[in-house]
């Protein structure tokens, strides 16, 4: 080894101990909650803090279901969007304004997550309030509809925001590989005297792998998202089918009862315990993700 | 017949995704600036230099929060850029090896890492041996969290450098410390430059990784050992308050926010340009 090598080897190093830390904090923190409770903690909807700690009860299936659901809700609105957007830039917008509308949503994946947050508060909450009640009046009988909340902060709240704050990664990905595809395909196509629905719906099936690492992708950025969220899915231990109920995801379930956990004897390893259920979620999603990605710009 | 249909059909939902897609960009940019800026204007120079006022009372400032994002960024990027600047030439200099292979991949699972459990990390490693909050802790929570995008760019700075400019280095005598800052990295510097303002983009609106790291502060004394606030922690806190006047410092609190990450992201944007 150079001594350049060795020089910069502690370095390296440090991005290895950072990753080992974080997970051996989770795992340690976490084995407290397993031995008394087992995999109840994930399998249960119940949470008794209590002061005397033979009491404590936890188990947070609502956070995980809030999770799950909320960004299934993001990923079916953001899929098609970010499909007929990038068909929207690639196939009609002349080259020369392509970035004018590239430039709003790199803004946009950029931006300050607490900035959607605010705007969620003041604007989007409201607007489903009054959706939520005209649906309430007239549907209640789909379960989807048959949550009545006049307030708004629900799970529908907090999909809809993280379909906003996924798009730009969803959509970047799909524009670049709908790009990508040769030209020469589409001449062909053209040639055949075929629409532009049909072009485009037969190259769309080229590109069908990258929608699917895209898909994964958003879905693990929308799982991780926290304070957004935590402002208006109204905070509530609930596992309701209803778009307008309010719940929990495991990210706003730490970021609102970690702070006050340490007070009570389980509560904090229950909570590195949902802490690690958001991390092989992640992973999972994130992993099968690049897979996918990998093995198709490989090819 | 209903080929043309299709075809049209087809036509208007690409508009139409295009419409939904860009809308809710400009709505909530455009909310931000027209609740913001009136704040600004009706609360003056006061807004950045003046405190929390009591609920429902005239007046007031947002200045421990810049404050406190201000020493804890500039203390993450003392932190941040020597780790995953070295680490990033690690990973370009010796590109075949095991280590470098595997780190690419950690640095992945990092940026993918959602960033609140950074700060769950940091509260048992550094809060609670210390026995509080502190600009500190917030600022480590911050460095993890900017780790990843330094590296990465970094080594991509260095990998876009032709090997001949290398060769003409090694010619010169000159040690690999030297080719790679001062030869490399130099030529590199838009993309290792726009590395470093995305990184410090990213940090200046994190939430999630300060909010048991930093602990928030209404009023600070200043120390770097004691709790901190931040804008992003501001707005979070003061949203959730009941009070019309706390709103308000709010969204003008979004309009620093939003100003400063539009500075960088348009050098950024501008780095990358020229």
């Amino acid at each position: 080894m150079d001594k350049f090598k060795i020089f910069l080897f502690p370095f390296v190093s440090a991005v290895f101990g950072v990753l080992i830390l974080m997970l051996a904090v989770f795992v340690l923190n976490s084995v407290s909650i397993f031995q008394r409770e087992g995999l109840a903690i994930y399998t249960t909807n119940v949470w008794i803090a209590s002061e005397n700690p033979e009491e404590e009860y936890y188990g947070i299936l609502a956070a995980t279901y809030g999770t799950l659901y909320t960004s299934l809700i993001a990923l079916i609105i953001v899929l098609p969007i970010a499909i007929g957007f990038s068909v929207f830039i690639v196939d009609f917008v002349p080259e020369k304004f392509k970035e004018a509308f590239i430039i709003p949503t790199d803004i946009m994946a950029g931006m300050p997550t607490i900035l959607f947050g605010i705007w969620g508060v003041f604007y989007l909450v409201p607007a489903i309030s009054g959706f939520a009640d005209f649906m309430y009046k007239n549907f209640s009988f789909i379960p989807l509809f048959s949550y009545y909340n006049p307030t708004g902060f629900s799970y529908l709240a907090a999909g809809m925001l993280l379909s906003i704050m996924v798009l730009p990664f969803a959509s970047s990905l799909i524009r670049e590989a709908y790009r990508a595809v040769p030209e020469v395909y589409r001449e062909a196509a053209l040639s055949l005297g075929l629409t532009r629905f049909e072009v485009a719906r037969i190259l769309l099936g080229y590109i069908k792998p990258s929608i699917l690492a895209s898909t994964l992708l958003a879905f693990g950025r929308a799982v991780g998202e926290t304070v957004a969220v935590s402002l208006v899915i109204g905070n509530a231990f609930n596992i309701n089918p209803s778009l307008f109920a309010p719940g929990y995801t495991i990210s706003s379930l730490l970021a609102n009862q970690f702070g006050n956990a340490f007070v009570y004897e389980y509560m904090p390893s229950a909570l590195f315990s949902a802490g690690l259920a958001l991390f092989a979620i992640g992973l999972v999603v994130n992993v099968a993700g690049l897979i996918v990605l990998r093995r198709w710009t490989h090819v | 017949m209903y080929r043309r249909l299709k075809d049209d059909l087809f036509v208007l939902f690409a508009f139409a995704s295009a419409l939904l897609a860009i809308l809710p960009i400009f709505h909530i940019l455009f909310s931000v600036f027209y609740n913001g800026i009136p704040v600004l204007a009706k609360y003056g120079v006061e807004f950045l230099s003046g405190t929390l006022p009591p609920p429902n009372k005239a007046g007031g400032g947002v200045f421990p929060a810049i404050y406190g994002s201000l020493t804890m960024i500039v203390l993450s990027l003392m932190l941040g850029i020597p780790l995953g600047v070295f680490a990033g030439v690690f990973i370009a200099e010796y590109p075949s090896s095991s280590i470098s292979k595997a780190a690419r991949t950690v640095l992945v699972i990092i940026l993918e890492f959602p960033t609140i459990l950074v700060g769950l990390f940091v509260m048992a490693v550094m809060v609670i041996p210390m026995g509080r909050f502190s600009a500190i802790a917030g600022a480590f929570a911050l460095t993890i969290v900017m780790l990843p995008y330094v590296a990465t760019y970094t080594e991509q700075a260095i990998r876009s450098v032709p090997q001949h400019y290398k060769e003409v280095g090694f010619a010169l005598g000159l040690n690999r410390f030297r080719i790679v800052f001062s030869i490399t990295l130099r030529i590199a510097k838009k993309v290792f430059i726009t590395g470093l303002l995305i990184g410090m983009a990213k940090v200046s609106g994190e939430t999630a990784p300060l909010i048991f790291t930093a602990g928030n502060v209404w009023r600070s004394t200043g120390a770097l050992n004691e709790p901190a606030g931040a804008i992003p922690l501001w707005i979070y806190y003061l949203v959730q308050q009941p009070y019309s006047n706390y709103h308000e410092i709010a969204w003008g609190a979004a309009v620093v926010l939003l100003a400063i990450f539009l500075v960088i992201f348009l050098s950024a944007r501008l780095m990358v340009r020229s």
